[in-house]
């Protein structure tokens, strides 16, 4: 299979500078520097259909087109590591074996929207992905390809990596703004968008590893060929899938759009461990509605997996084999959230807790019949916070209540936990 | 303009409008919590829900979304009721049902809106939380179990009132708004925080189970401290004065007050309030009544009458009302037939008095408070203008943070107005202000910035000879500063499009005079920054009508004695009578020990005051005034506003307004009927001091009128020397403290609480070399006298430089001062 992403992997070692030039880096960002115009590269982003790779699947290309090109001043360009969401770890892998593609596809977007300073805002625990970085940045300014006038071009970029405190709410574009700018980490509200007014009030893109990681490929070979690495026509490119839980090799594997849930269980993943029968999967992260057995057959792209009542998110799996007690599966994931929301608004810091709190005491056998209904409400509107945390956590819920209904209503009935005995 | 549909109603409205003030616009209420129209819309309470159609009916907050061409609005649908109804209830899961002990209950906004909702059964419930209540000072109570996470104290701390003492801790459930290191609060105690909180989670100590809000009567009026002229609601039960209520829609600082304006009220109820006359008999002050004392002071004043006048002599402080003012000024000028009037020891006025009377051609500033928020660039005389008038430095912060006003101030110490975003502080030896001015005023000329119409302005010829010495080169080391800052603060100056300069007066302030007034109006007039919107000069005066005591003409002229000749008279024993009314020289005025002797001395002391004040203590006859809470009158504020003050309770004890013992007297010693009322008073003001021409009593309305200045102005040299230091010696400053005004707020609890006795302030440096740290006791020795004074360490001093507020009686600094701008004094431990 095509390897786009991992084009570049060696085992056991993240490849060396030298490897990665020799092997056609930093030929995109020749091209596009030298033979396009900032325009003409987004123009091919846009043409290949690339989606945003960190959850919410916005193209990628449209988002740069909304940063205004003649305002005088600075703009900014920062790559959100910050990868926080339980069962999400594919720009780690990403990064601790490659970390060139990031920053060619950096140096080429900060090209397209005339960004004359980016960031890399990374997550604290990502040591070694870090390390990697701070390398590449190192011998790319020392190559040319970053500081003034790039390769001649008359383009010119600083590169900055920036290693977070620490929060599930920075991978928030807006709060990892806050975060950059040396302020608690608390979202702001749209409108103004980052593209407007972002970092420091100034128009600014914020995307995502494995997207920016994507551009150089697309310059190099052109957005058809982008998009005709997808297994199905509606889908655009490859991508990263990490896959978690019950299944015999948890791997990170680069996969096109469009394989179905089953192939990559069955296929790289080897099946279910110990021959369990399937229950449930997270589809794409920890804010995503579960996906049952009916959906071993959605093919896994942003618009189907969508169509099917999920979100293909960051395309981090978690299996949950047959005698898991969803229930107790989606009180782990909402107290993940609960702790993690930044307690500026109501239903978001007041909600989650409750919501917990309900989940709690009825995996505990003290749940009452009305308690579906509060928990039904509470997905509805906690829907209406501040950003978008809190509509991300009732994602479980949603599908708690959609798909294991009767799971619920056993435990209020039996007064206490099904699976446990 | 932005046309949209709410509820079916069309609004138009400017584009930056939002859905909220779009519907506030049209007349519909949106719920809110967290809003406050002063601050940053927030967007966390969720009360504000809105649905917008072209947004498929997807509920968003209406206080951060702006508005858009074409939008249609649902402010209540069924669906929004049931989601604010959520979020009521979520709040609820934690805040304390404990409304029948908390203060706020009937002006809780969660309280109003789980009523309105009409919430009244939680289906949700859950522990509450046992955060420690923040019991630790006397003004602030804290309580965040009750807290519903509005930011708006730290939003108004952070954007207005620039001290940041709170900030959101933790996150999640666990967040809270919490001070540094969490620890007890610790800041300027202003009770903005307090005035804002929606619920019972901050409230005023004082206050506290004080009255029910409802219970409260309201009567608005304007506050008696600082020439500010901030508009005050006070709480009223039973005839006293209870608490300061908040009213967002008040006056130009939409509510907005400063620490003694929010706590210092209780001065007004105080228990050392006097509430009968005094006389002394056989050398001792006992009570008397109103006939005994007033007929001892009607002797007094006929036999001076009879005498010609000039034996009899009046100072009074500027926090009378206008009308009493104008009354007293005709009781020495034309029943008594004599010229010695004077209030602020001659320094605290003269700058308008004198200075703007003569550069301008009338005795006023030319700028008003909405200049400060309109203008470039902000030139600041003193770091202590937020000192003196807090709420003036409010408006400052808000210049600076979110008009991005370029500030410059020139200083002898740095401040906290230092301290704002892109501020430039020019620290410059002290006493030295009229050099650096004069050596802008070269620079500006020699580089041929002059604007063009100061050509038509007169005395531009003498102005430039008199300038020949004040090359920057020349005075730059006198001034403490580098020859290129001053050049580059001329050039700045002189390029902004708008710039305003502002200058406080005070007691404490006695190089504030005429010279740095001239200095400074030159330099307007040079550059064209005189009677254009967001310049000109801002001269502020110190009390609630210092204005109005300049418009009144409460100042000696044609041959009368100013506040140092009556004292002198006294002395000399040629002022036989004197009448002090609220001054209280023996601690404002410089040199106490001269004060003393000469108040000793006098032949006989009327003091009318609320106090008994260490003046007072030494009277004849003492009569006792009321304060502004029971009086009905004007106030002239900075910027030259006329406003209203309304009587809120009846007189405490026996005491008198100063208008009704100041009236008898005139009536009295004149020989005519007394003035009816004060509205009488107010409609002869306006027929004979021009200013006031056209003004009615009853036209002035809630918000006062600005009086119109116009005037021919000309260039007045302005005299300028070098301060000679005394070698061994330091520049000892005086001035006013952040939570103090004159010596009225002694007597209110809060300024006490946070700022209870003088200090001298000096910098680390010389804190090391006396080897004293913060709260040892420092002799101060001057010419004059000597005083012993807590040592207060602090980075904003420069090294020989020490600062000490003038407010307190005890170990007063006028034991040290004679009037001098800089006093040089030997310090040891």
């Amino acid at each position: 299979m095509e390897q786009v992403l991992f084009r570049h992997n060696k085992p056991g070692r993240p490849v060396t500078f030298a490897e990665y030039q020799a092997e056609g880096g930093f030929a995109a960002l020749k091209k596009g520097l030298k033979e396009l115009s900032p325009l003409e590269v987004q123009q091919a982003v846009i043409d290949s259909g690339l989606r945003g790779r960190g959850g919410a699947g916005f193209p990628t290309g449209k988002k740069w087109s909304f940063v205004p090109r003649d305002l005088p001043g600075p703009r900014y360009l920062i790559c959100n590591c910050d990868e926080m969401e339980p069962g999400t770890y594919k720009d780690r892998v990403l990064l601790e074996a490659n970390p060139y593609s990031l920053v060619e596809g950096m140096i080429l977007a900060g090209y397209a929207i005339g960004c004359e300073h980016a960031f890399i805002f990374i997550r604290r625990g990502y040591e070694t992905a870090a390390m990697n970085l701070r390398r590449a940045i190192g011998e790319a300014r020392e190559a040319g390809f970053l500081g003034r006038n790039i390769l001649g071009s008359g383009f010119s970029m600083e590169l900055d990596l920036h290693v977070s405190a620490g929060r599930y709410i920075c991978g928030e574009e807006t709060a990892l703004m806050n975060a950059l700018e040396g302020k608690r980490a608390n979202p702001r509200s749209k409108p103004p968008f980052p593209a407007v007014k972002g970092l420091w009030g100034r128009p600014t893109v914020v995307n995502n590893v494995e997207t920016l990681a994507n551009v150089p490929s697309i310059i190099t070979n052109g957005p058809a060929w982008f998009k005709g690495l997808a297994g199905i026509p509606e889908a655009a490119g490859m991508k990263l899938f990490c896959i978690s839980g019950h299944v015999r090799n948890t791997v990170c594997v680069e996969l096109p759009l469009g394989m179905t849930l089953g192939e990559i269980i069955d296929g790289p993943c080897g099946g279910m461990l110990q021959g369990k029968k399937f229950k449930a999967c997270i589809p794409g992260g920890a804010s995503t509605p579960f996906f049952t057995a009916e959906h071993w057959g959605v093919p896994m792209d942003f618009d189907a997996v969508a169509k099917a009542g999920s979100r293909l998110g960051t395309g981090g799996i978690v299996v949950f084999p047959e005698n898991t007690c969803m229930v107790a599966a989606t009180l782990n994931l909402t107290t993940f959230f609960a702790r993690e929301s930044c307690g500026w608004c109501t239903p978001c810091r007041e909600g989650l807790p409750y919501v917990r709190e309900i989940l709690t005491r009825i995996e505990a056998g003290g749940g009452e019949t009305e308690d579906v209904e509060i928990l039904r409400e509470h997905v509805k509107y906690l829907n209406y916070a501040f950003c978008a945390l809190a509509p991300g956590a009732m994602g479980p819920v949603e599908g708690l209540l959609r798909l294991f209904e009767d799971e619920i209503r056993e435990h209020v009935v039996k007064k206490r936990c099904p699976f446990k005995n | 303009m932005v046309n949209l549909t709410i509820d079916d109603k069309q609004v138009t409205v400017p584009k930056d409008a939002t859905i909220y003030d779009a519907a506030k616009a049209a007349g519909i209420r949106i719920p809110i919590l967290c809003h406050d129209k002063k601050l940053h819309p927030f967007g966390g309470c969720r009360m504000c829900l809105v649905e917008v159609e072209q947004m498929k009916g997807r509920q968003i907050p209406a206080c951060t979304t702006p508005v858009t061409e074409g939008m249609i609005v649902r402010t209540s649908t069924p669906d929004i009721i049931q989601a604010r109804k959520m979020v009521l209830e979520l709040l609820l899961l934690k805040h304390p049902i404990d409304c029948p002990v908390c203060d706020a209950a009937g002006d809780c906004d969660l309280q109003n809106l789980t009523y309105e909702y009409k919430v009244n059964a939680n289906r949700f419930t859950d522990e509450k939380f046992q955060h420690k209540i923040d019991y630790e000072n006397p003004l602030i109570e804290r309580d965040m179990n009750r807290c519903i996470h509005c930011g708006k104290c730290a939003r108004i701390c952070d954007e207005i009132v620039s001290y940041g003492a709170y900030s959101f801790l933790n996150r999640g459930l666990e967040a809270k708004i919490g001070t540094e290191f969490d620890g007890p609060l610790n800041c300027e105690f202003c009770g903005s925080c307090v005035s804002v909180c929606p619920v019972g989670a901050l409230l005023s100590r004082p206050f506290k189970f004080k009255a029910r809000w409802w219970a409260l009567s309201k009567t608005k009026t304007v506050c008696s401290y600082c020439g500010t002229g901030c508009q005050l609601t006070l709480g009223i039960k039973d005839g006293k004065v209870l608490t300061t209520i908040y009213d967002e829609n008040q006056g130009f600082h939409n509510g907005q007050l400063c620490t003694r304006g929010r706590w210092g009220y209780q001065f007004v109820n105080s228990d050392k309030r006097l509430t009968t006359p005094l006389i002394r008999k056989n050398g001792k002050l006992v009570q008397a009544s109103w006939e005994e004392a007033l007929s001892a002071v009607k002797e007094r004043l006929f036999s001076a009458k009879t005498a010609g006048g000039e034996s009899a002599a009046c100072l009074v402080t500027p926090r009378l009302t206008n009308e009493e003012l104008f009354v007293l000024k005709k009781l020495f000028n034309v029943a008594l037939g004599s010229q010695n009037i004077d209030h602020s020891a001659g320094y605290a006025h003269n700058a308008l008095s004198a200075g703007a009377l003569e550069s301008l051609g009338y005795a006023a500033s030319p700028s008003t408070i909405a200049d400060i928020q309109k203008t470039n660039l902000l030139l600041v005389v003193k770091s202590d203008a937020y000192e003196t008038h807090p709420v003036l430095g409010f408006e400052i912060n808000l210049g600076v943070k979110r008009k991005g006003v370029d500030l410059r101030v020139v200083s002898d110490k740095r401040g906290k107005l230092s301290r704002l975003p892109d501020a430039t502080t020019y620290v410059h030896k002290p006493g030295s202000e009229v050099l650096l001015f004069n050596a802008m005023a070269r620079v500006i000329i020699g580089e041929n910035l002059v604007d063009a119409g100061a050509s038509s302005i007169s005395g531009l010829a003498e102005l430039k000879n008199s300038l020949q010495g004040y090359a920057p080169e020349k005075v730059a080391e006198a001034c403490g500063m580098s020859a290129d800052e001053i050049i580059v603060l001329a050039r700045d100056y002189a390029k902004a499009e708008k710039a305003l300069i502002m200058l406080p007066l005070g007691l404490g302030y006695p190089g504030h005079g005429k010279d740095l007034a001239q200095a400074l109006i030159n330099l307007a007039l040079l550059t064209g920054k005189i009677g254009k919107e967001g310049c000109g000069v801002l001269i502020m005066g110190e009390k609630n009508n210092s204005q109005g005591a300049v418009d009144m003409g409460v100042y000696p002229a044609k041959g009368g004695k100013d506040a140092v000749a009556i004292l002198d008279g006294c002395a000399a024993g040629t002022v036989k009578t004197l009448y002090v009314v609220g001054e209280n020289p023996v601690v404002s005025y410089p040199n106490r020990k001269a004060v003393e002797a000469a108040l000793d001395k006098v032949e006989f002391l009327i003091v009318q005051d609320l106090f008994l004040t260490e003046t007072a203590e030494k009277a004849h006859v003492v009569l006792p005034a009321c304060s502004f809470a029971e009086k009905d009158g004007t106030f002239t504020s900075v910027g030259k506003v006329i406003q209203r003050v309304n009587r809120a309770i009846a007189p405490v004890g026996l005491s008198r307004s100063d208008f009704e013992i100041l009236n008898a007297l005139y009536a009295a010693c004149a020989n005519t009927q007394p003035y009816a009322d004060v509205a009488a008073v107010f409609a002869e003001i306006s027929e004979n001091v021009p200013a006031y021409k056209g003004i009615s009593y009853a036209g002035l309305g809630e918000n006062g009128v600005i009086w119109p200045a116009g005037g021919t102005p000309r260039f007045v040299p302005a005299e300028g020397g070098a301060v000679q230091g005394e070698s061994g010696k330091y520049a000892l400053l005086t001035g006013s403290a952040l939570n103090h005004c004159g010596t009225l707020s002694r007597f209110g609890e809060g300024p006490m609480y946070v700022c209870p006795a003088g200090y001298a302030e000096l910098s680390y440096t010389d804190a090391s070399a006396l080897k004293v740290k913060n709260d040892d006791l420092l002799t101060l020795k001057s010419a004059s006298g000597e005083v012993r004074l807590k040592a207060k360490v602090s980075a904003r001093m420069p090294q020989g430089v020490i600062f000490a507020p003038y407010h307190f009686g005890e170990e007063s600094v006028n034991t040290l001062t004679t009037g001098a701008p800089v006093t040089w004094v030997n310090v040891s431990k």
